[in-house]
């Protein structure tokens, strides 16, 4: 698991960019895949016919990024926000954009902590013209935070895109899984959803699922500051009740709830209001007349800002828990 | 003229009905079909059983405007925004009201009577009312109803160097270049969908994407345009006579890259000026054509506009003009099948 | 099929129901049976929308109408238990937070537990706290157990629903928690009742949503489903209270408000006033300048795009746990809408899109 998540956190996927990352998620499923495709919007799917009700195991694919809006007289470049990374977070980082080039991001003088927006922020790619930027770089291309795979300790590790690509290995493992198990299963590695859950509705649409289980990471309270943590690190895997786009059935949350039992897997919940972990799962949910929808979501600390720490083994109960929740399931 | 004739007919969000007669009579000897949808939505099919990609273009009729919703014993008429209306441009602006476009006013206390302090704070949309003249309230409510809305009074007319003046460029502007090419015609099958109520949700092109379920779609539009000296490069949003502006970004769009990279080598093989939109919200039409059913193909071509949302408001008329050339070549590459996705892949 | 028995007694049962969004089941089955006094045709779908068919008299491709109430209340969700057994809460919908300190809950665990959400008194808060409220997240509701028992009866993602019995005032007017809106499920009920035996062309789709509160989400699903001619969103509005805006409030007793605006389509509110002025039932105009916060916002824009419509009786207090309401209204509306039905034929559905 560990190393699966370490390559796919090799590559730059901002939201519109994912396409950089899709070869290296279809090449970990195409060869238990009946069918795989790349749709318009960009999400990447591959099916397996087999037994049982349709399950489809939705993990974005993009990660939150900046995107080039002006590049200025001096060469500095303009950003705005793709996905919800807090510019006041950002201030001196390094970027790294979709063509390698990297940068730092900077602010603008005398602008107060409190106030920062997009706006006060430039990057410095180390150009002094605008001409001898432009030759670099170009307006509307992307790029990414620079913060790298890294472990900490045994089970523990971090980085700018754990989420979602700890997701994204989650589905791969769930789903080779349950191929293997021949039963009738889909992974989707959804488009745009750090931008608003915008390309999931599309593959939704057209694969009609019986049941979707959303992967993504469950922000973690078990950190200073707060009184008392709904949901820790390395407690298991976070079985969703509520974000701020769906509230999971009953009946299927507590399938899920079940399968954890089953499988002796200690398993959280999470009730996350609007704005604090908005997923995939809502603009799936009310796909046509209403899709099933579950969530299984990683503990994740941090989840927004440039790096978050993630427990492997929360990951790996997770895909278990996946597998036996849906090749119990009977619709 | 049609663009004239366009911007000053009345059209709030719900209430397209002037414009939509004046664009069905324009596009109806040159289309197939024209008919409505259930929300108002004009669609205009042409050769829509060639082969080839359904292309949807699309421009969205309404505009903002006010809705009267009370009177007071005075006679003067209480009003609220339908669509975003910046509240500090009404004052001392003159309307018109309803289907017998009654003239307004918004007036406000005489500056000798307010607080020096009063003078620093935008007034709030509570204490502005439309004057008609009326007496009382009895009389206000002979001439007007509940529910009727207004439009800012502003005449169509050139002004400077190749530019002209008028309210609801946005999206009149859409309207019109939408209208001069249903007046030609292209080997592939295109519906044109002039749409309501995208200024209060999009939600006409929600509705009409979802019907007409087109392979490639793109909203023409109106977009920010506020490039004086006084404002860095990176906040002016587009330039005027910069030629249309294609989306990489916006508040509900991020662009599909390969059709963005197809619209830019078809500009660049017809000599066609364009530039980018360097906005950091807003959004269009297309946000909620891309989403529609499986997902379409397509992007965004908008038009410089000074003082969106205001009553007075510039556009540059070699920038239309090169907008319909831009649509115009975009729609022959099709045709000609020089849209291959791949192609435009990296 | 008519019977002269009202439903105020399914109304006051609604009323005793919890059902927040989501976690509606409770209130479905009380609504399924009363559907069941007029129809065998009651289905519920994947978010738990309960849909009742009435087949109209109709030759050939019949017009079809649908009716809509939600029927969750606003709830709150348990996101952490504290120490010594209290409890943090989260919404479901939209609380005003100051209407909650001091007010009894139910806490929907293992149990159904009874809760109080606690403040604190006079005298130990300071003369500043005493000027500023507290946000829900600095409140929290007390079980009065032990830590240990709290964890073992009540889990993270129970539901929290007022506790608040109905209350018959004067004038036969009622005040409970979450009038918002199972007055319009009882809409909806005595509509059915009056349309009785008499002829519609239309077949009529009664339905009871899920998730309104949280953003109208079972409407959006019901009516991509049903994709009916005509769909009307019977929700409540504001009733006047001194210093509300004159434009949005309305009179408790004098006939529900029907809505105009970019959101509805206009032939249809022409065709609900028309049948108010042919029942002689009184009615009140709502202005609206853009998506209405019913599921009528749904409706409209779902599938290819639906002719909407939205009316509604007023209530006061609205998200409390004493909204109240006037059940005159509940009749005046219903008698309306059991008139417009019969109104709904195909030509009227032809004209729908001709702009």
């Amino acid at each position: 698991m560990k190393e699966l998540i370490k390559s796919l956190c090799e590559h730059i996927a901002p939201p519109g960019g994912e396409r950089a990352l899709s070869n290296e998620l279809l090449e970990k499923v195409r060869d238990v895949a009946h069918q795989t495709s790349i749709d318009r919007l960009g999400n990447v799917i591959a099916t397996k016919n087999g037994d049982g009700p349709h399950v489809v195991l939705m993990a974005h694919a993009d990660q939150s990024g900046v995107m080039i809006m002006d590049i200025a007289d001096k060469g500095f470049l303009r950003i705005i926000g793709a996905g919800n990374l807090e510019p006041g977070r950002l201030v001196g980082c390094q970027v790294v954009f979709q063509n390698g080039v990297k940068g730092v991001v900077q602010l603008e003088a005398n602008t107060k902590d409190a106030e920062i927006r997009f706006d006060h922020l430039f990057v410095d790619i180390g150009k002094s013209s605008k001409a001898s930027a432009s030759e670099l770089v170009h307006i509307g291309l992307s790029g990414v935070i620079v913060a790298p795979f890294t472990e900490l300790g045994a089970t523990r590790i971090c980085g700018g895109s754990m989420d979602n690509r700890v997701g994204c290995a989650i589905a791969i493992t769930a789903f080779r899984d349950l191929a293997a198990m021949n039963r009738h299963v889909s992974v989707v590695f959804t488009a745009m959803q750090t931008v608003g859950a915008r390309g999931v509705g599309a593959a939704t649409f057209a694969l009609s699922p019986d049941l979707a289980i959303v992967v993504d990471a469950g922000p973690c309270d078990d950190v200073p500051g707060h009184d008392v943590s709904s949901t820790e690190l390395g407690k298991g895997p976070i079985i969703q009740v509520m974000d701020g786009t769906a509230i999971v059935s009953v009946r299927i949350r507590r399938h899920l709830e079940e399968s954890a039992k089953k499988k002796g897997i200690a398993a959280q919940f999470g009730v996350w209001p609007k704005g604090s972990a908005d997923t995939d799962a809502g603009a799936i949910q009310l796909t046509k007349a209403g899709v099933a929808v579950g969530g299984v979501h990683y503990p994740a600390r941090y989840v927004g800002s440039t790096s978050t720490v993630v427990d492997v083994q929360d990951a790996q109960n997770a895909a278990i828990l996946i597998v036996e929740a849906a090749s119990s399931y009977e619709g | 003229m049609l663009l004239k004739r366009l911007t000053q007919a009345m059209g709030p969000s719900g209430f397209e009905d002037e414009v939509r007669g004046i664009l069905r009579e324009e596009v109806s000897p040159y289309v197939d079909a024209i008919y409505t949808d259930v929300l108002g939505t004009l669609i205009c099919e042409k050769g829509r059983s060639q082969p080839g990609p359904c292309v949807m273009l699309d421009a969205h009729m309404d505009e903002v405007g006010l809705m009267v919703v009370g009177v007071e014993n005075s006679g003067l008429l209480r009003f609220r925004p339908l669509g975003g209306v910046d509240p500090r441009i009404l004052v001392a602006k003159r309307v018109r009201i309803g289907s017998s476009k009654l003239p307004g006013v918004i007036g406000s206390k005489p500056i000798h009577l307010q607080k020096p302090d009063e003078q620093k704070h935008p007034i709030p949309e509570d204490e502005l009312f439309i004057d008609i003249g009326a007496k009382d309230k009895e009389d206000a409510l002979a001439n007007v109803q509940l529910g009727d809305v207004a439009v800012f009074d502003t005449l169509y007319d050139t002004i400077g160097d190749g530019c002209v003046k008028a309210k609801s460029f946005d999206d009149r502007v859409g309207c019109y270049i939408l209208s001069e090419i249903l007046k030609k015609s292209y080997a592939v099958p295109l519906v044109g969908a002039f749409t309501v109520q995208e200024e209060v949700g999009l939600r006409g092109a929600t509705a009409a994407a979802h019907r007409i379920a087109p392979d490639i779609a793109i909203a023409l539009e109106a977009t920010v345009c506020f490039d004086g000296p006084f404002v860095p490069s990176h906040s002016e949003g587009t330039r005027l006579h910069g030629g249309p502006a294609l989306t990489v970004q916006d508040g509900r769009t991020v662009a599909d890259v390969r059709f963005l990279r197809f619209m830019m080598e078809t500009a660049t093989k017809h000599n066609i000026p364009y530039q980018l939109r360097r906005v950091k919200g807003g959004s269009n039409d297309f946000a909620a054509i891309q989403k529609s059913r499986e997902g379409v193909v397509g992007g965004a071509i908008s038009i410089p506009l000074r003082y969106m949302h205001a009553p007075a408001q510039i556009v540059s008329s070699k920038d239309v003009e090169n907008a319909i050339r831009l649509v115009d070549a975009i729609l022959q590459e099709i045709a000609s099948g020089n849209w291959v996705e791949e192609r435009f892949a990296n | 099929m008519s019977d002269d028995i009202s439903h105020l007694d399914t109304l006051i049962a609604l009323l005793q129901q919890d059902g927040g969004p989501g976690t509606e089941e409770g209130v479905a089955s009380i609504v399924k049976r009363a559907f069941g006094r007029y129809t065998q045709d009651i289905q519920t779908d994947v978010l738990g929308n309960v849909f009742a068919t009435v087949q109209g008299t109709g030759e050939g491709k019949r017009p079809t109408v649908m009716l809509a109430a939600h029927m969750d209340q606003i709830a709150l969700l348990v996101k952490a238990i504290l120490p010594g057994g209290y409890l943090r809460v989260v919404q479901a919908g939209g609380f005003d937070a100051r209407t909650l300190v001091g007010q009894e809950v139910l806490v929907h665990g293992r149990e159904t537990l009874r809760g109080i959400i606690g403040s604190k008194p006079p005298h130990v808060t300071t003369a500043e706290e005493r000027k500023r409220t507290p946000p829900l997240e600095e409140l929290f509701i007390d079980v009065a157990l032990s830590e240990e028992r709290a964890k073992q009866l009540v889990h993270v993602g129970d539901v929290v629903t007022l506790a608040s019995q109905p209350v018959h005032l004067l004038n036969r007017r009622i005040s409970g928690k979450s009038l918002d809106n199972r007055t319009s499920i009882a809409i909806l009920l005595e509509c059915l009742r009056y349309l009785g035996d008499k002829p519609h062309e239309a077949d009529v789709i009664m339905v009871a949503t899920v998730q309104e509160e949280v953003g109208t989400r079972g409407a959006i699903a019901a009516g991509y489903r049903e994709k009916p001619d005509v769909a009307v969103a019977v929700d409540v509005t504001w009733a006047d209270m001194p210093e509300q805006p004159q434009d949005l409030s309305f009179k408790m007793g004098e006939g529900p408000s029907v809505t105009f605006g970019p959101n509805i389509h206009p032939k249809v509110f022409r065709a609900l006033k028309d049948a108010a002025s042919s029942s002689h039932m009184p009615w009140q105009l709502e202005l609206s300048q853009g998506p209405t916060g019913t599921d009528g916002r749904a409706f409209q824009i779902a599938a290819d795009g639906i002719a909407t419509g939205v009316i509604g009786i007023a209530i006061r207090y609205m998200h409390t746990a004493v909204e109240t309401g006037s059940y005159d209204d509940i009749e005046t509306c219903a008698k309306i809408l059991a008139r417009f039905i019969q109104t709904i034929d195909a030509s009227f559905v032809e004209g729908l899109t001709c702009y």
